[in-house]
């Protein structure tokens, strides 16, 4: 299994990033790879910088040091004198490789569900309007909203626009997509569908870097899990290796925490 | 001519003065509070400090004041304006530094996450604005400016000190003249029924903006 992933494509790199707001320092050397078809699952406790890891990825926040690299093109590079980023137009388009998925959904109200869908493809990518919104009812069945297609977000379950959201970013056909806790803002029994949701992406072989406190779908689903801890990665490995012989006491005092 | 068709018609021409006044200035300070709106937002820090202080001498002066200051004192430097250019000039002012709050606030009622979302799907600054921050705003805004709008309507009479004959001072001189009170009843109506139109309107475009509000 391991082979066969490093075998693919690397579609995000990650070396040494650092990050400090003001006086606080959040990330302190962090470094990965995301290969093709890989599901990372990053995990750790709260105020551990894995919000802020993932937003520095599509420029929401912006590096001190170290470099990105996504699809094999730099986002920033750091030749030793801190992070330098690409210009921003260049950026901007690079980004597009990658969608977000965010904790608060973060639709657009005053759209319905299928204008939210359409607007990116049809204003970024700047496609026929026609083939965007048959694409978008395509995805919009796919994750089984199909019937809420010129409903306003308002109207809809947390779980329901959560699913929205999620179409809204595969929309944009990225290569990979970035979940910053896609579940913290449901009740259990909405959690679930938006969970199936994202494994039935995981089965399609979707690029995917997940930040959960879903310890059961970072078990099944990823093919590596992180551990996080005051900026820096504890342990990082196979789930089975993190969740039954993690090495770093302080992954074992987490996850024994999480099981609480 | 007939007396009664005489005094209409004077009415009418003191409308259609206080009726431009309201509409220019309308037209005029509506764009200017948004740009000040930015302005104010602006991470330039003298751009918004400046427009800070703006904003403070228009809104916590009286309008009278900035219009007796307009038409009587820039005389004295050598800036001399017509009535209605100074009501203009003295109007659109303060009504922008009203609007400029109104729009700031409304700007800043956009949740974050709006942003965020609008940029990790690759729309650049403009778009954002135009397209997800605009509409947002403007759907907000409805409300205080619908009323600052019908504030303008009554504070229009104000131009009746420049001597100009809008519809407050020809009902006057109706009145004094014939000493019958009916004028005032009329340009009463006037505003009224200026008023209803735009408490109307108002109506009509928060339906339109607010469809998606629960
Ligand atoms: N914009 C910001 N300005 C200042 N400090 C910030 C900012 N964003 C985050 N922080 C701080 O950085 C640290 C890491 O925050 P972050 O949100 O990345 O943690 P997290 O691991 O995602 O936590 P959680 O599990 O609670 O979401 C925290 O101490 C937080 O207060
Ligand atoms: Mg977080």
């Amino acid at each position: 299994m391991e082979n066969t992933t490093n075998s693919r494509e690397c579609m995000l790199r990650v070396t040494d990033i650092h990050k400090r707001f003001g006086d606080l320092q959040v990330l302190s050397g962090i470094s990965f790879e995301v290969h093709q078809g890989e599901v990372l699952a990053i995990i750790g406790p709260s105020g551990s910088g894995k919000s802020t890891m993932l937003r520095c990825l599509n420029r929401l926040e912006t590096i001190d040091r170290g470099s990105i690299e996504i699809a094999g093109q730099y986002l920033a590079k750091d030749d030793g004198q801190g992070a330098r980023y690409v210009d921003s137009e260049f950026a901007r388009r690079l980004c597009t490789h990658m969608g977000m998925v965010f904790q608060q959904f973060n639709l657009f109200p005053h759209m319905t569900v299928l204008e939210n869908l359409i607007e990116a493809p049809v204003h970024v990518r700047i496609r026929p309007r026609e083939e965007a919104v048959e694409e978008a009812e395509r995805l919009l069945s796919k994750v089984g909203l199909l019937s809420k297609r010129d409903v306003y977000p308002a109207r809809l379950s947390g779980g329901q626009q959560q699913r929205v959201a999620i179409a809204r970013a595969l929309a944009m056909k990225p290569d990979i997509i970035l979940f910053d806790e896609p579940t913290s803002a449901l009740d259990p029994e909405l959690t679930v569908e938006v969970l199936r949701t994202m494994r039935d992406l995981a089965e399609e072989h979707m690029t995917m870097v997940v930040v959960t406190h879903e310890m059961a779908f970072a078990r099944e689903v990823a093919n590596e899990v992180i551990f996080m801890s005051d900026g820096v990665i504890v342990e990082q490995g196979e789930p089975e290796e993190i969740f039954t012989r993690p090495r770093e006491e302080r992954t074992r005092a987490f996850l024994r925490s999480m099981l609480k | 001519m007939d007396k009664r068709l005489e005094t209409t018609l004077s009415i009418l021409g003191g409308a259609r003065i206080t009726l431009e006044i309201f509409l220019v200035t309308l037209l005029l300070s509506l764009p200017l509070g948004f740009l000040s709106a930015l302005a104010r937002l602006s991470h330039l820090r003298p751009l918004s400090r400046f427009m800070e202080v703006y904003i403070w001498i228009l809104r916590g002066s009286p309008l009278m004041l900035q219009l007796l200051f307009v038409y009587f004192a820039l005389p004295l430097v050598g800036i001399r304006l017509d009535p209605v250019p100074s009501a203009l000039l003295a109007f659109t002012l303060n009504y922008g530094a009203y609007f400029a709050e109104i729009f700031r606030a409304g700007i800043q009622a956009v949740d974050r996450g709006q942003y965020e979302a609008a940029k990790s799907l690759g729309m650049t600054y403009t778009q954002t604005m135009r397209r997800i921050v605009l509409p947002q705003v403007i759907y907000r805004v409805l409300p205080p400016v619908s009323n600052e709008t019908i504030n303008l309507v009554k504070d229009t009479s104000l131009i009746y000190i420049l001597a100009m004959n809008d519809l407050l001072r020809v009902a006057r001189t109706i009145v004094q003249r014939d000493f019958d009170m009916t004028a005032f009843f009329i340009a009463g109506a006037f505003y009224l029924a200026m008023t209803a139109v735009l408490t109307w309107v108002f109506q009509k475009l928060e339906a339109h903006y607010g469809k998606y509000d629960e």
